[in-house]
């Protein structure tokens, strides 16, 4: 079709497209998994007013649609003296989204912990950063790592709405392209075809964490 | 080869030669120790010594406070009165009344092994890792010299085969000798286990006491909560009976099982007679 | 903002819900037959479902109902937006929907299917009157929770110009020059509709946690 050779010498564009998609989506994935992180002993602190606002803005985020939090951050905090280039917003509302997901994820997986090893852990004399280094957080991301890879695939497709904030991510290029060179089945076709290779490729290192967790099962 | 040569917490070698002062002052030093948790007195001024070389076997029904007195030791419950030392130092607070920094605390506690009921290896870690985690990463031990024990010890316990298993895939049985090997990776003065035989399956009970038994007879101080009261009477050196959070009694076990002064202890004694006899005892 | 502006959101709500409800009426259906199709083995159409719905499940739906609007006119078919947000909607929807049905056709007892054969059920008689009501029980948990994510994705419509909550809200913001209050109106709308299904779904999975416990 003559679709795909045009979409083949646009491939700087929807490549560099592919490119920010990978970049917003990774840091996208780590930010808010930190961030989520810090989060969750908040939800689960025995402190009733922090764990409360922790848990407020869980549920925010769950009931609130991306793409108007996208619009939100973008288009409506300049009003009151916050203005984000269309990169910042990008990252700043897929990070805000996600970390509530993230601690939401680790606080499940961190219920469902035993005890026993991390008293161990005390007991052998590890504390603070080492002891949640080397003693906590290996098994807590063996049994999280499948859903936090199911949060990575929905920060992959999260990015796509950051197009109507005009963020030159692979929708965008695609739109670019069908635009101006009237092909639109080829050039989103691509694009989905290469979104289905991102998440193939997550959901392979998903599948091989899902292996060194079974194997310590 | 015995836990003597490994541990370098057992100095006496040669037991016709007067003990330097140095081995006279206890291992275990408990003085007024108070435990509360809401408005339960969990431990009601509990004194307790444990000299180098002794097997103390802590005794009672269930909800005495045992287990509670244990993990005050190592600090893992915080006592709201009293004194532990270990060796001559105080734990968890220190000279001065000052509570110890998480570093002062942490490195003391290295100097107690800790067996427990539900085992807590460490599920990421095979099992040659899981003996070696702590000595390697706490106490900075070269990695080598470290490898070297750990083998030794798993194979002292019997497990020389599943150094690269994870623990998973152990039964009971196995799992508890791992982390009695754990344990004494870190020579600890001092050792203390958690009722490390009611998690298990009576025909796994008895590797577990074996192995403890011959611990206890090649000199390791050991403080162990257990309802295995077969084990109580032949390795024990001290029997110590609680019940409701106070010492009621304590003696050698001759004494304790043959002639128990106290009302309460006979009481708990004929509960423990009239049922089966303790499971898993091998010989 | 004025009263007719809230008004404007509103009736871009009401977009919102049924399009919503559309999607899911639609969707749902159409995700139990594909999980069928995968369950019973169907030998060429089995595996077209494996792929159709790894491929839905991996595309960003403002991706795909931007191929749909764009595309669909050069294949012949001129779509209206409400048509193409329709399509994608459904498309989106049935393949995260045959995954949740899938799980729970997966995890149906065993047993249960034996102890139907031995009474002398017939193949339909046995999906319709064992198999189905539970697999429906099942999987309300999951399905509730793919509704509050179909909801959560419904602005994407706008971009193809359909006049929902968030287009009626970003119009009157660039209108008024005062984008965060209609925001804030639209968040409004949205909050309760998730928020009832969120909540629901964690009432249908507490029910389930109790029934099932030994």
């Amino acid at each position: 079709m003559n679709g795909f050779a045009i979409v083949w010498s646009e491939r700087a564009l929807m490549l560099s497209g592919l490119a920010n998609t990978v970049v917003l989506s990774l840091l996208g994935t780590l930010a808010s998994l930190l961030l989520g992180a810090l989060l969750t002993p908040v939800l689960v602190s025995r402190r009733r007013a922090p764990a409360f606002v922790a848990l407020r803005f869980v549920d925010l985020m769950r009931c609130t649609p991306f793409l108007l939090l996208a619009y939100i951050v973008y288009y409506g905090l300049p009003s009151i003296g916050l203005r984000f280039d269309n990169w910042g917003a990008g990252l700043f509302a897929l990070v805000l989204y996600n970390s509530a997901y993230m601690a939401e994820i680790l606080r499940g997986a961190w219920m469902a912990q035993p005890r026993e090893p991390i008293e161990a852990g005390l007991a052998f004399g590890y504390s603070g950063l080492r002891l949640f280094r080397r003693i906590v957080l290996p098994p807590l991301l063996l049994a999280a790592g499948p859903v936090i890879g199911n949060q990575t695939i929905q920060i992959i497709k999260d990015s796509a709405f950051l197009t109507i904030i005009a963020l030159p991510e692979l929708t965008h290029a695609a739109s670019s392209i069908q635009s101006r060179r009237y092909i639109p089945f080829a050039a989103f076709i691509v694009a989905v075809f290469l979104y289905w290779g991102l998440c193939l490729l997550v959901e392979a290192a998903v599948a091989f964490g899902k292996r060194l967790a079974e194997a310590r099962q | 080869m015995s836990v003597a040569d490994l541990s370098t917490a057992n100095t006496a070698q040669d037991p016709s030669a007067p003990p330097p002062l140095a081995a006279t002052r206890p291992v275990l030093s408990i003085a007024g120790l108070v435990k509360r948790f809401g408005a339960h007195t969990v431990l009601d001024g509990i004194d307790l010594q444990v000299e180098r070389g002794e097997t103390v076997c802590l005794l009672g029904p269930s909800g005495s406070g045992k287990s509670t007195l244990l993990r005050c030791i190592n600090w893992l419950e915080v006592p709201d009165a009293g004194r532990v030392l270990l060796e001559g130092e105080t734990i968890g607070v220190s000279t001065g009344g000052v509570v110890m920094g998480d570093g002062q605390l942490s490195r003391m506690r290295t100097r107690i092994g800790m067996v427990f009921q539900h085992f807590a290896l460490w599920p990421h870690l095979t099992v040659l890792q899981n003996v070696m985690e702590a000595p390697v990463h706490v106490q900075r031990r070269s990695v080598d010299e470290v490898r070297e024990e750990a083998r030794a010890l798993l194979e002292r316990v019997g497990l020389s085969a599943k150094h690269d298993a994870f623990p998973a895939h152990l039964s009971g049985g196995q799992k508890q000798r791992v982390g009695i090997a754990r344990a004494l990776a870190m020579k600890p003065s001092l050792m203390l286990f958690d009722e490390p035989t009611s998690a298990l399956d009576p025909e796994l009970v008895g590797e577990v006491l074996t192995v403890m038994r011959d611990l206890a007879r090649d000199g390791l101080t050991m403080v162990v909560v257990t309802h295995e009261m077969s084990f109580a009477r032949d390795v024990a050196d001290r029997v110590v009976f609680m019940d409701a959070g106070a010492i009621v009694e304590t003696g050698a076990p001759e004494e304790f099982f043959g002639a128990p002064r106290t009302e309460r202890a006979r009481q708990f004694l004929l509960r423990y007679s009239n049922g089966a006899a303790t499971p898993g005892e091998t010989r | 903002m004025s009263f007719a502006d809230v008004l404007a959101i509103l009736s871009g709500a009401l977009t919102t819900i049924w399009m919503s409800a559309a999607g899911i009426a639609i969707g749902m259906p159409i995700g139990l037959g594909l999980a069928l199709i995968r369950w019973a083995r169907v030998p060429i159409a089995g595996p077209l479902v494996i792929t159709y719905v790894s491929l839905l499940r991996a595309t960003p739906l403002v991706t795909l109902v931007l191929l749909v609007f764009f595309a669909m006119p050069q294949l012949g078919v001129t779509l209206e937006p409400i048509q193409a947000g329709l399509l994608s909607l459904v498309l989106n929807t049935s393949a995260f929907n045959c995954e949740v049905w899938r799980a729970s056709l997966l995890s149906f007892p065993k047993d249960q299917m034996e102890a139907a054969k031995s009474v002398g059920m017939g193949r339909v008689l046995r999906f319709r009157r064992i198999v189905l009501p539970q697999v429906v029980r099942a999987s309300l948990p999951g399905l509730v929770n793919e509704m509050s994510l179909l909801v959560k994705t419904t602005p994407v419509l706008a971009v193809v110009g359909v006049v929902e909550v968030t287009r009626a809200a970003v119009r009157i913001g660039a209108e008024t020059y005062e984008p965060l209050p209609p925001f804030f109106v639209a968040l409004a709308v949205y909050l309760p509709i998730v928020f009832v299904l969120v909540s629901t779904q964690r009432r249908l999975e507490r029910r389930m946690a109790r029934s099932t416990a030994p």
